[in-house]
C-alpha cells in the first residue's frame, strides 16, 4: 500500500521536474503519466502494488476535484449573468463531440464480425 | 453554561479555521453524495461531485465562509489529484495493449471529437457575446478534470471554471450519451464507449463501464487519449497563437 504510493509519488515528482525544467508546456503531472505507461510498457504488467493504490484513487477520481470546483462560488454572478450562454455552450458541445466521434468511428471501421453490438 | 469556556461562535471560527472543518465538510458530502447516487441505482443525474459541489458551496454560502478559507484545509485532498493524474497511466496502459490495432481510427476519431467540442462550446459562446474567461475556461473541459486544470493554468484560463465545466460536460455526456448514440446509429459498444471517454471523460467512463465492459475499456481510453493528448497539444496550440 504505502510502497505503491511511494512508486505513484515518484512518478510525480520526475514529472514534476521534467515540466520544470525539460518540457515547461506539460502539466507535471501528465508527464509523469506518460513515464508511467513507458515504465508499464517496458515491465509489460501492472505491478500488483502500483495497480491497488493506483485504482483506489482513481475509483474515488470525483472527491479530488471537489476543493477546485467548490471555487465555482466565486464566480456565480458572472455564471448567473451568462447562464442561458453557458448552458446552450455545454449541452450542445457535448451532444456534437459525442456525435462526432462516434460518426467517425463508424464511417472508418467496418464492423466485424466479433464485435458486440447494443439492441 | 461554565464561565470557562469561550462562547459558541468562537469554537466555531477556531473549527472553520483549521483544515478539519473543510476536510470533514468535503469527505461529508462527498460520501453523502455516494450514498445518493448508490441509492438511485447510480442514476447520472444524481452525480457524487455534482451532490457533493452543491452541499458545499451552500454550506460556505450560509456560513459567510470565504472559499479561500475553504481551500486552505481542502487543499490536502485537492494535492492527490496530480498523483491521481500519474494513475491515470494504468487505464491506459491496459487499453492500449488489448486494442492497438485500432489505434490510428481511434486517434482520428478523438482528434475530430476533442475539435469539435471545443468549436462548439466557443462557438456558442461567441455567437451569444459572453465573456472571455468562460470561452477560456471551456476549452479544456471534455478534458478529465485533474489534466483539464494542468492545461487551464497553461492557457491562462481559471482553472476553477473549467473543473466545473468539465464536471457538468461529464454529466451531461453521462446523462444524453445513450440519446445521442442511438439517434446517431452507432450500435457497437466499443464506438459507444470510446465517444462517451473522449466528450464526457471521467464521467462518461464510469457510466459506459456500468452499461458494457467492452464499452468501459474503450471508454477509459478515450479519456485517456483524450487527456494526454490535449495536454500536449492545446498550450501549443495557444502558445503559437498569442
Amino acid at each position: 500500500m504505502i510502497n505503491g504510493f511511494l512508486q505513484l509519488l515518484i512518478f510525480q515528482a520526475i514529472g514534476e521536474l521534467m515540466s520544470k525544467f525539460l518540457i515547461p508546456l506539460i502539466p507535471g503531472p501528465v508527464a509523469g503519466l506518460v513515464l508511467l505507461v513507458m515504465f508499464l510498457k517496458w515491465r509489460g504488467a501492472v505491478p500488483q502494488k502500483i495497480d491497488l493504490v493506483g485504482g483506489a484513487i482513481l475509483q474515488h477520481l470525483g472527491l479530488l476535484f471537489i476543493p477546485a470546483s467548490v471555487g465555482v462560488v466565486m464566480f456565480l454572478p458572472l455564471l448567473q449573468e451568462h447562464l442561458m450562454a453557458v448552458s446552450m455552450a455545454l449541452i450542445l458541445s457535448v451532444v456534437a463531440t459525442i456525435w462526432v466521434t462516434a460518426i467517425v468511428l463508424k464511417f472508418f471501421d467496418a464492423n466485424r464480425q466479433g464485435d458486440e453490438h447494443a439492441s | 453554561m461554565r464561565p470557562d469556556l469561550p462562547p459558541i461562535h468562537e469554537i466555531w471560527v477556531y473549527l472553520a479555521g483549521s483544515p478539519l472543518f473543510a476536510l470533514v465538510l468535503t469527505l461529508a458530502a462527498y460520501s453523502f453524495g455516494l450514498s445518493l447516487y448508490e441509492r438511485t441505482g447510480k442514476h447520472p443525474l444524481a452525480n457524487p461531485v455534482l451532490i457533493a459541489l452543491i452541499l458545499i458551496a451552500g454550506t460556505l454560502t450560509v456560513g459567510e465562509i470565504p472559499y479561500q478559507k475553504y481551500f486552505e484545509g481542502a487543499q490536502f485532498v485537492h494535492f492527490l489529484l496530480g498523483t491521481a493524474t500519474v494513475s491515470l497511466a494504468i487505464p491506459i496502459y491496459k487499453g492500449l495493449s488489448s486494442l492497438q490495432e485500432r489505434m490510428g481510427i481511434l486517434l482520428m476519431a478523438m482528434t475530430a471529437g476533442g475539435l469539435t467540442s471545443i468549436a462548439v462550446a466557443v462557438g456558442v459562446l461567441h455567437l451569444m457575446g459572453s465573456d472571455d474567461s468562460l470561452m477560456q475556461g471551456m476549452v479544456a473541459k471534455s478534458v478529465t478534470a485533474p489534466i483539464a486544470m494542468g492545461i487551464a493554468e497553461r492557457i491562462q484560463a481559471s482553472p476553477t471554471l473549467t473543473a466545473v465545466f468539465a464536471v457538468t460536460t461529464g454529466v451531461l455526456g453521462a446523462v444524453l450519451g445513450r440519446f445521442v448514440l442511438n439517434a446517431a446509429g452507432v450500435t457497437a459498444w466499443w464506438q459507444r464507449g470510446f465517444a462517451l471517454g473522449v466528450a464526457a471523460h471521467g464521467i462518461g467512463t464510469s457510466r459506459a463501464l456500468s452499461v458494457h465492459p467492452v464499452a468501459g475499456t474503450y471508454a477509459s481510453l478515450g479519456m485517456g487519449m483524450h487527456g494526454v493528448v490535449s495536454a500536449i497539444v492545446l498550450p501549443l496550440i495557444f502558445r503559437v497563437m498569442l
